[in-house]
């Protein structure tokens, strides 16, 4: 599920950006670099919420970038095993079912539907159980 | 416990959620080798860091339970074991990313690449073998073939801006809105920078052929295009869904073949201007006209004359290359599924198609003068094997029971008998005709004269329809 955790990064900083903006840049480079992407441990950072600290920058040798630790606050999506998720079917064919929840992308196979449930093709392909009391269905 | 109770959507106390996450992360971690493969996230996060908003594939597990689980996360595994099916060792029979689609585990990447379905999916052949059988009792009692249609002067005909000559500026102001795609065949694609034209008669082809075939497109574009082409013939997503293979999808380059459509090979029929694209199912293939809409399609294949565009004419609907096309698969497809048989008795959609094929010629004896070079044994000439598969029987001399002399010239021994005995005398094109109009065409329409006339005239098809 989401989830509101502080996470720190290590922000490399190139000299261009120093000056009277430099918290500025150093958050939207932060934005741009974590925003949309997907760890193990925390699952897909959806949007961040504030920044909680900038440490000291320390200056890296041989080069001018300097390196900020930033502890930021951020939404994470992370499903669990076990957990129950909504999803939108996106595509539903012979092998089993795509859906989509938000950013994840889940692929359920033929085998892992219970067998009760039929595929059906045509022109809005879905599975569905013989008294049609159970469906998944292409959610356009 | 369980993470829905103690999960604080605002925290306050982020510390204490921190805390309570990295027991709860670490023990998942710890104790199964499923859905999360952490080691290769954090590695793709720095790949990822370098895209905007990209999204990850990540594998639900809903079923099995592998290895030793730790106290803190127990509850949730044995609510789970319990609804869980029997642990059968699982024999992976696909994977995405490198997933396993039945249990999760990790497993290498073999078998044959289904790109069109999801990017990295790929499934072992005995899988795909499995799946083409499970079908039949479906596709038997809805009396479904298979049908893979290509695009390109197949379906439609499409030219780029920039090729398009000074004559067909007048088509600029004729295209129909992307709005509503239903009404309309000839389309801007601004954005692609492309025309499109699409063929007379395809939404009628493809209405009717639906109700017989299951039908997949096969093209050697790229995805964005055959996605693109496939929205403007189907707008409503109910012929093709999920069922589009681009060149990106193919397993041999700049090769088709039927290796990755979920059809028996004995109930595919493919439909395709090109025979060199199939190099291994030409038996599954009905070869068909090309479309020439554009200028820039006849200069591609070096054809003389002019195109439809260029001759401010099109394809006739009723009596079109696509309405006979579907007459032959209606043959075909009536052939399979007489008297209540079909896949259950054994039928073969090749030896059928060559059935019907044979009645085109049926009855003609054919004897061929000056149009085989000497040197060469005439009954390997294509021509002659496509005689005989319109059902002619070919002979090398004159008798009586010969029907037709096909010659390139007035002056030969055969074509005199022939006057003589009031036997037709056709040049090639007749058998061409028949080839690719699937009926016997009148001869007056491919007398000897008409050779002459052709080379000078200016014509938009090389066989002229006759209604």
């Amino acid at each position: 599920m989401f989830f509101h955790i502080v996470l720190e990064r290590n922000m490399q900083l190139h000299p261009r950006f120093f000056g009277r903006n430099l918290r500025e840049n150093l958050v939207s480079k932060l934005m741009k670099d974590v925003e949309g992407t997907c760890s193990g441990r925390h699952g897909f950072v959806v949007a961040i919420t504030g920044i909680e600290s900038v440490g000291k920058g320390l200056i890296r040798d041989g080069t001018g970038f300097v390196t900020f630790p930033v502890k930021y606050q951020c939404v994470v999506f992370r499903p669990f095993k076990g957990e129950i998720l909504e999803a939108v079917v996106t595509l539903v064919n012979k092998m089993g079912f795509f859906a989509e929840a938000g950013p994840v992308q889940i692929f359920v196979s033929k085998h892992l539907i219970p067998d009760d449930m039929e595929f059906q093709a045509g022109d809005m392909p879905h599975y569905t159980t013989s008294d049609g009391s159970v469906c998944f269905f292409l959610n356009l | 416990m369980s993470v829905a109770s103690d999960s604080p959507v605002h925290s306050s106390s982020s510390d204490d959620l921190a805390a309570f996450l990295e027991t709860e992360l670490e023990s998942d971690s710890d104790s199964s080798s499923e859905s999360f493969p952490s080691e290769e996230a954090e590695d793709d996060t720095e790949v990822a860091n370098h895209r905007l908003k990209k999204r990850k594939l990540e594998h639900l597990e809903t079923v099995e339970e592998e290895g030793v689980e730790n106290v803190a996360s127990v509850t949730f595994s044995e609510e789970i074991s319990e609804a869980s099916s029997s642990k059968r060792p699982c024999d992976h029979p696909g994977s995405i990313k490198q997933i396993c689609i039945l249990c999760g585990e990790p497993v290498e990447q073999t078998g044959v690449p289904l790109r069109y379905m999801h990017q990295d999916m790929w499934i072992h052949q005995e899988e795909i073998s499995r799946i083409r059988d499970s079908d039949i009792k479906f596709l038997q009692r809805q009396r479904k073939l298979c049908l893979v249609l290509d695009l390109d002067h197949t379906l439609l005909n499409t030219t780029v801006l920039r090729d398009l000559k000074p004559e067909e500026d007048y088509l600029k102001s004729h295209t129909h809105s992307l709005q509503d795609v239903s009404g309309g065949d000839l389309f801007m694609l601004d954005f692609m920078n492309m025309m499109t034209k699409l063929r007379p008669f395809v939404r009628s082809f493809l209405k009717e052929a639906s109700e017989m075939f299951v039908m997949y497109i096969y093209t050697m574009g790229d995805r964005d295009y055959a996605r693109k082409m496939a929205e403007l013939l189907d707008p409503k997503g109910e012929y093709f869904s999920g069922r589009i293979i681009s060149r990106d999808d193919g397993t041999v380059k700049h090769q088709k073949s039927l290796d990755v459509v979920l059809g028996q090979e004995s109930s595919v029929l493919i439909l395709d201007d090109t025979e060199n694209a199939w190099p291994s199912h030409k038996d599954n293939l009905i070869v068909i006209e090309r479309y020439h809409f554009f200028a820039s399609s006849c200069r591609q294949f070096e054809h003389k004359y002019q195109s439809l565009s260029q001759l401010k004419s099109d394809e006739s609907e009723p009596d079109g290359v696509l309405a006979t096309v579907l007459k032959v698969l209606k043959q075909t497809h009536s052939l399979f599924f007489e008297d209540g048989g079909g896949y259950t008795s054994g039928r073969d959609v090749r030896t059928l198609l060559k059935q019907v094929r044979k009645q085109v010629l049926e009855g003609c004896k054919v004897v061929f003068s000056r149009v085989f070079p000497t040197k060469s044994e005439p009954k390997d000439h294509p021509l002659w094997r496509i005689a005989e598969g319109l059902g002619a029987t070919c002979a090398t001399e004159v008798d009586a029971s010969v029907t037709h002399v096909v010659a390139m010239d007035v002056g030969t021994e055969k074509v005199r008998w022939a006057i003589r005995e009031k036997k037709f005398v056709v040049n090639r094109g007749w058998i061409d005709a028949a080839h690719y109009l699937w009926k016997k065409q009148p001869e007056e329409n491919f007398g000897l004269e008409q050779l002459k006339k052709t080379e000078t005239e200016v014509k938009n098809d090389d066989v002229t329809l006759e209604n």
